[in-house]
């Protein structure tokens, strides 16, 4: 079995990169580019904390195959922002100490990165249904709601300037 | 999961001839939603998969011909849940697209691979065949047209011979003053799986059911019409207590096992508040 | 001890700040142990056995020892270490004659790619010879089960001292031993049967709680490497580095020396990751490769072979009179701990029997072995079912008396001083404090008309409430607290911070020797380099990590004013620190800077030591915490479907000392109290085969399940916890299942004893009344 390369984006660079044709898209990430950042939970879609963006849509990483993502756009949470110029979502998650032992972070952060690009005010309830694909066992997810909602705004005036 | 080989066909009649080689050792996959999780658990070991993303026949999502519409087989759920001409037409078939797992695995999962997996509790079975849709089947000698009613055979089993895929499924538009609806039950209300699912279907004339058809997911080795229930509503006025009616009649054409997602006794008695509430909410969306 | 009392400064404590590592968590930037990926990582798989009790005939590898990308393939034949009689699962690293629990590891394999390695585990022949097994605890109890132990394992009490703290007092009339029972307890006080026989009412039940997994979202992982000299590195997922190594130690047979755990990250461990599992195999692995090698487990793997909690079954019988007097109290306790022995039998008696003031108890306990994977804790263990039993039965007592049910448990909970069931007086507590707070609350005080909404385009509505409580753990540790030559503070322990500790910890530090808390680093060193520290577990972290870092702070706050006594020629009495500098107090111009003394403990043929405050305490005081929860529901009466509309929890905590991260270890813990309720349950075929092994059918909550829960906090202070703090984690996963239980009582009519308390059990209840 050989690697094939796999051609797409990721994180806005243009990548390519040898892959065997049988892992997945987060494996891929995880060990070949290093992207760390999704995590493995459970490898079945079950409990989100491998979610990613695919060309802007949050998808569970864990079932796609590497060579799936050919030709598309991935983000990950280290395109989502970084310490120094945090996204407001990852602004407000730290201020309103929303991680825990932070296993589910990436994934709830990508799962809510994709409500707020999709609806500017967003209610208790986007949000909740926004983040269901998000299994967190530590936080209980009050402070995740409360710290999606206040990003919300943030991004809504923002985008208002 | 165990190695395999992967080949990355860029249109439909490569990807047949590929499928044609080694049949009995070849997967497809789309969204991949069933089949990873089943070759993770070391039940399905192909030595080769063939990946559908690439070939631009089975993503159609397009009128048919203003007879209907056409579904491509890796359509996602996704799609079907926010497509608007899907929400106002077939909306039990959105209802049951919005369903499936979570966002995440929504815009992964696609209406073929949920047929083809053919599990008993496929989300979105009852409303295809609740609209009388058709499978439309490739293979080495051309296509095919299998009626849903007629597509499923058993427990993950279904009428596709091992050299065939399915491409694309036709559903016909319903007509005016019809409504439908699916509905299921879960214990959480989001990353579950059906313990019961209910899609109903009514088209009216003068306030009089023309045609019914209501289906039922996760109480028979496949998908089963409650066709007792449907000939009781048929040329009749649906009042709640023939509504009522039917959804009793509904439960003779289940045969639920007790597994550890609900009883025998669970499943018949959801059998009958799932059709009750589906053709309620049919027959309200029919009126409007 | 001394403690911190008033006329400090206590600017830094109880202030509500976000964790340092917020920043590294939300870019992805903490690494987890399955990020760590050296050269020349191998992986690992296991094989387990498919059967729930098997005798091994034969296991033939050449296969796969043949497939290329295979470093090794290891069987117990391979590893002579190996204990015939495990005497814990960790040192039941491969089965060696028999399989105990279906999903117990048979071989190990470590290969290139994890791909590879699976294909490994397919090669793999083994023949096993079937044999019934004891799958039912009830019925793994009598005479004739099928033996789970090899003879001459002895009962494992380890985790119940680490937990509880409890010793029960042995007693002579201990219910028989059959084959499969491996602890057995029983308490009395008092003529229960007179106690019955002058009850009005009395009310029997026997409450139910399968087996539920800890639920954390990063499986175990560890990575292993032997270096040249025979020295072994772990990077583990692990709750306390400190037993890990001892552990894996023992199960080796190496000295402790050689052995360096160091503490990743942690991905939640809630009790799971306390004991040693994976690393032993892992480091064999590593020392027949020569290579890294990493194993980190699949969710399936978890599931069948993680170490969950027991299942509980509670027969309760508890009579009282007609004016509400409590007369009579029996229960038989049944514990499951799977194929190990490892339960905590204490907690269940004192909880039963004196939470509540019951002048005549009888009460037995049994530990029951079955062939199933063992257990091990999940935070609090055994007490969220025990006060599902207790608390169902005062909530069904006081419906009977018809009484108000929250000031009939009020009027009967135990005091301060007051004896528990082995006659040790109950420690300061807060129980009465919070269920005051808890039946103040207008959702309590609103339960009639929201039951009265109910019906009308509505579900069944009802209110719920339950009280329920940790008795704290204690575990010795230690500390060092050193000045830098810049005048900051470093603080080392090698306390795993999981629940946000190290920040509180800072705050103490900060607090205790008089800096900001942004002069404060908190390290959490490894086990070559930390001074012997205790689990992340128990709800003792603060309560005893607390105390040894204020402890070593005043330490090195006396060490530094006596150095600068002497640059000053003051008297340590007088001197004061204040914004970096040692000053004479009212001579704001009569100072040193810490700085200074920083540097001179580090300057060449200095005379002044470095500052280096340390403590080591052992602790005798338990602080125990109590919870109460709310629950507003509203019931499909067709479906049974629970809507949660609102969840309260009131919470002892002595002292948040950083309130933030209390709320969410309250949240997060009533979430996981919550599940248990309504949606989580490990279940087993009449074989012992585990048939949810998967997220899909093993339920957790989702945030679309969920309200906002509301947290209260009450401080109650403790006599002996840093500024009078208790431990928070435990307390907020114990009240919920019987809330919920209750809430579904009040709505339907229905009691149910069951858990989980699931729409089928609701629906089927409704159809049956």
């Amino acid at each position: 079995m050989a690697k094939q390369i796999l051609s797409f984006t990721v994180n806005d660079e243009p990548v390519d990169v040898l892959v065997q044709p049988y892992v997945t898209l987060l494996d891929a990430l995880r060990e070949d580019l290093g992207l760390t950042g999704p995590k493995e939970g459970c490898g079945t879609g079950d409990c989100g904390a491998c979610t990613v963006h695919l060309d802007g849509k949050p998808v569970a990483s864990c079932l796609m195959l590497a060579m799936q993502a050919r030709g598309h756009a991935v983000r990950t949470i280290e395109g989502l922002g970084a310490i120094g110029a945090l996204h407001p979502l990852q602004d407000a998650f730290v201020r309103l100490g929303v991680p825990q032992c932070g296993f589910c972070i990436p994934g709830v952060l990508m799962a809510a990165a994709a409500v707020l690009a999709e609806t500017k005010h967003p209610t208790e309830e986007d949000i909740r249904y926004g983040i269901a694909g998000n299994l967190c066992r530590c936080t209980g997810y009050t402070k995740m709601i409360a710290a999606i909602s206040e990003a919300a705004e943030v991004v809504t005036q923002g985008a208002a300037r | 999961m165990r190695r395999f080989d992967l080949a990355t066909p860029d249109n439909i009649d490569d990807c047949l001839k590929l499928l044609a080689e080694r049949p009995a050792e070849t997967k497809l996959v789309a969204g991949g939603t069933d089949l990873l999780p089943q070759m993770k658990n070391g039940l399905i070991k192909p030595a080769r998969v063939i990946d559908l993303s690439g070939v631009p026949e089975v993503h159609v999502l397009a009128p048919d011909d203003g007879r209907g519409v056409r579904v491509g087989a890796a359509v996602t759920a996704r799609q079907l849940e926010r497509d608007p001409r899907i929400q106002s037409t077939y909306r039990s078939l959105a209802e049951s697209g919005a369903l499936v797992g979570s966002i995440q695995v929504r815009n992964l999962a696609t209406v073929g691979g949920n047929i083809c997996n053919a599990a008993p509790s496929a989300d979105m079975a009852p409303p295809l065949v609740a609209l009388d849709a058709e499978a439309v089947i490739a293979g080495p000698t051309g296509r095919r047209r299998v009626p849903m009613a007629a597509f499923f055979t058993g427990v993950r089993r279904t009428v596709l011979a091992p050299d065939e895929l399915l491409l694309e499924f036709s559903v016909p538009a319903p007509g005016p003053h019809s409504g439908g609806c699916y509905l299921r039950h879960t214990p959480r209300r989001e990353l579950d799986i059906a313990v019961v699912g209910v899609a109903s279907q009514v088209t009216l004339a003068d306030g009089v059911c023309t045609k019914a058809r209501i289906c039922l997911a996760a109480v028979a080795t496949t998908p089963v019409r409650a066709t007792a229930a449907e000939q009781a509503l048929e040329g009749q006025r649906l009042t709640p207590q023939l509504i009522e009616q039917a959804a009793t009649l509904a439960i003779e054409a289940a045969k639920p096992i007790s597994d550890q997602r609900g009883s025998v006794e669970f499943r018949r008695h959801l059998v009958r508040v799932l059709t009750r509430r589906t053709l309620t909410t049919a027959l309200a969306r029919a009126s409007a | 001890m001394s403690t911190m009392k008033t006329t400090r400064d206590v600017r830094g404590i109880g202030i509500s700040i976000p964790r340092p590592d917020g920043p590294e968590k939300v870019t992805g930037r903490v690494q987890y142990v399955a990020d760590i990926k050296p050269k020349g990582l191998l992986h690992a798989k296991l094989l387990r056995s498919p059967h729930a009790h098997a005798r091994i005939v034969s296991i033939d590898a050449s296969k796969a020892r043949a497939l290329p990308g295979v470093r090794a393939v290891l069987t117990a034949a391979d590893i002579p270490e190996l204990k015939r009689k495990a005497p814990t699962r960790a040192h039941a690293v491969l089965a060696i004659d028999r399989a105990v629990f279906a999903g117990q590891p048979v071989a190990a394999v470590a290969a290139d790619e994890p791909s590879i390695a699976e294909e490994a585990l397919d090669l793999i022949e083994v023949r096993y010879e079937v044999l019934k097994a004891a799958v039912d605890p009830l019925e793994s109890m009598k005479p004739g089960a099928p033996p789970v132990a090899d003879t001459g394992t002895e009962a494992d009490t380890s985790e119940a001292l680490a937990h509880s703290a409890v010793a029960m007092a042995k007693s002579d009339d201990a219910p028989a031993k059959a084959v499969n029972v491996s602890q057995t307890a029983h308490v009395k006080r008092g003529e229960v049967a007179k106690g019955f026989a002058e009850s009005d009412v009395v009310i029997e039940n026997t409450y139910r709680v399968p087996m539920v997994h800890q639920g954390y979202l990063e499986p175990h992982a560890v990575l292993a490497e032997w270096d040249s000299t025979g020295q072994l590195t772990l990077w583990a997922s692990t709750q306390g580095s400190f037993n890990t190594r001892s552990e894996v130690a023992d199960v080796l047979g190496i000295e402790e020396n050689r052995i360096k755990v160091i503490p990743v990250e942690c991905g939640g461990g809630f009790g799971g990751k306390i004991r040693a599992l994976c690393e032993p195999i892992t480091a064999l692995l590593a020392r027949a490769t020569g290579r890294p090698v990493r194993y980190v487990m699949t969710r399936r793997e978890e599931l069948e072979a993680g170490m969950p909690a027991p299942q509980v079954i509670i027969r309760l019988k508890t009579g009282v009179k007609r004016d509400g007097t409590l007369m009579a109290l029996e229960a038989e306790t049944v514990l499951e701990t799977g194929a190990f022995s490892g339960t905590v039998l204490a907690v269940a008696a004192v909880f039963l029997g004196s939470l509540y003031r019951w002048p005549a108890f009888d009460i037995k306990g049994s530990e029951v072995l079955t062939h199933k994977p063992s257990v091990a804790a999940y935070r609090a263990p055994v007490a969220p079912q025990t006060i599902f039993a207790i608390d169902s039965q005062m909530e069904q007592l006081a419906r009977a008396l018809g009484v108000d049910s929250a000031e009939f448990r009020a009027r009967h909970l135990s005091r301060p001083g007051e004896p528990m069931v082995n006659n040790q007086p109950w420690a300061s507590m807060g129980a009465p404090e919070v269920l005051q707070k808890a039946a103040e609350h207008p959702i309590w005080r609103a339960r009639a008309e929201w039951k009265a909404s109910g019906g009308n385009g509505h579900g069944l509505r009802g209110t719920g409430l339950s009280l329920g409580g940790w008795l704290g753990g204690l575990q010795p540790t230690g500390a060092t607290v050193r000045l830098n030559p810049d005048g900051t503070l470093a603080v080392l322990t090698g306390q795993v911070d999981i629940a946000g500790t190290n920040i509180a910890l800072a705050q103490i530090a900060a607090t205790a020797y008089g800096v900001d808390i942004d002069k404060v680093k908190i390290t959490t060193g490894d086990t070559d380099v930390a001074p012997v520290t205790g689990l992340s577990a128990g709800s003792k972290t603060i309560y005893t990590v607390g105390v040894a870092v204020m402890q070593a702070a005043q330490d090195a706050r006396k060490q530094t004013l006596e150095i600068a006594a002497g640059e000053l020629e003051a008297a340590v009495h007088d001197l004061e620190i204040v914004d970096g500098r040692v000053v004479v107090r009212g001579m704001p111009d009569r100072g040193v800077t810490l700085a200074s003394i920083g540097k001179k403990g580090n300057l060449y043929m200095s005379k002044i030591p470095p500052v280096l405050g340390s403590a080591h305490p052992a602790f005798t005081q338990q602080a125990p915490a109590f919870a109460a929860q709310i629950a507003r529901i509203e019931v499909d009466p067709d479906t049974g479907e629970v809507k949660l509309h609102d969840f309260v929890t009131v919470q002892d905590v002595g002292k948040a000392i950083n309130p933030l991260a209390v709320e969410g270890q309250m949240q997060g813990g009533a979430v996981q109290s919550l599940g248990m309720a309504m949606t989580e349950a490990l279940m087993y075929d009449d074989s012992g085969r585990l048939t949810n092994p998967s997220l899909l059918d093993y339920r957790k909550l989702t945030a679309a399940d969920l309200p906002n829960l509301e947290t209260i906090i009450v401080e109650v202070p403790s006599p002996a916890g840093p500024f009078g703090a208790r431990g928070v984690g435990e307390p907020p996963i114990i009240p919920a299942p019987a809330a919920i239980a209750n809430a579904i009582h009040d709505a339907t009519g229905c009691r149910l004893t069951e858990l989980p308390l699931t729409p089928e059990r609701i629906a089927l209840a409704l159809i049956a009344r």
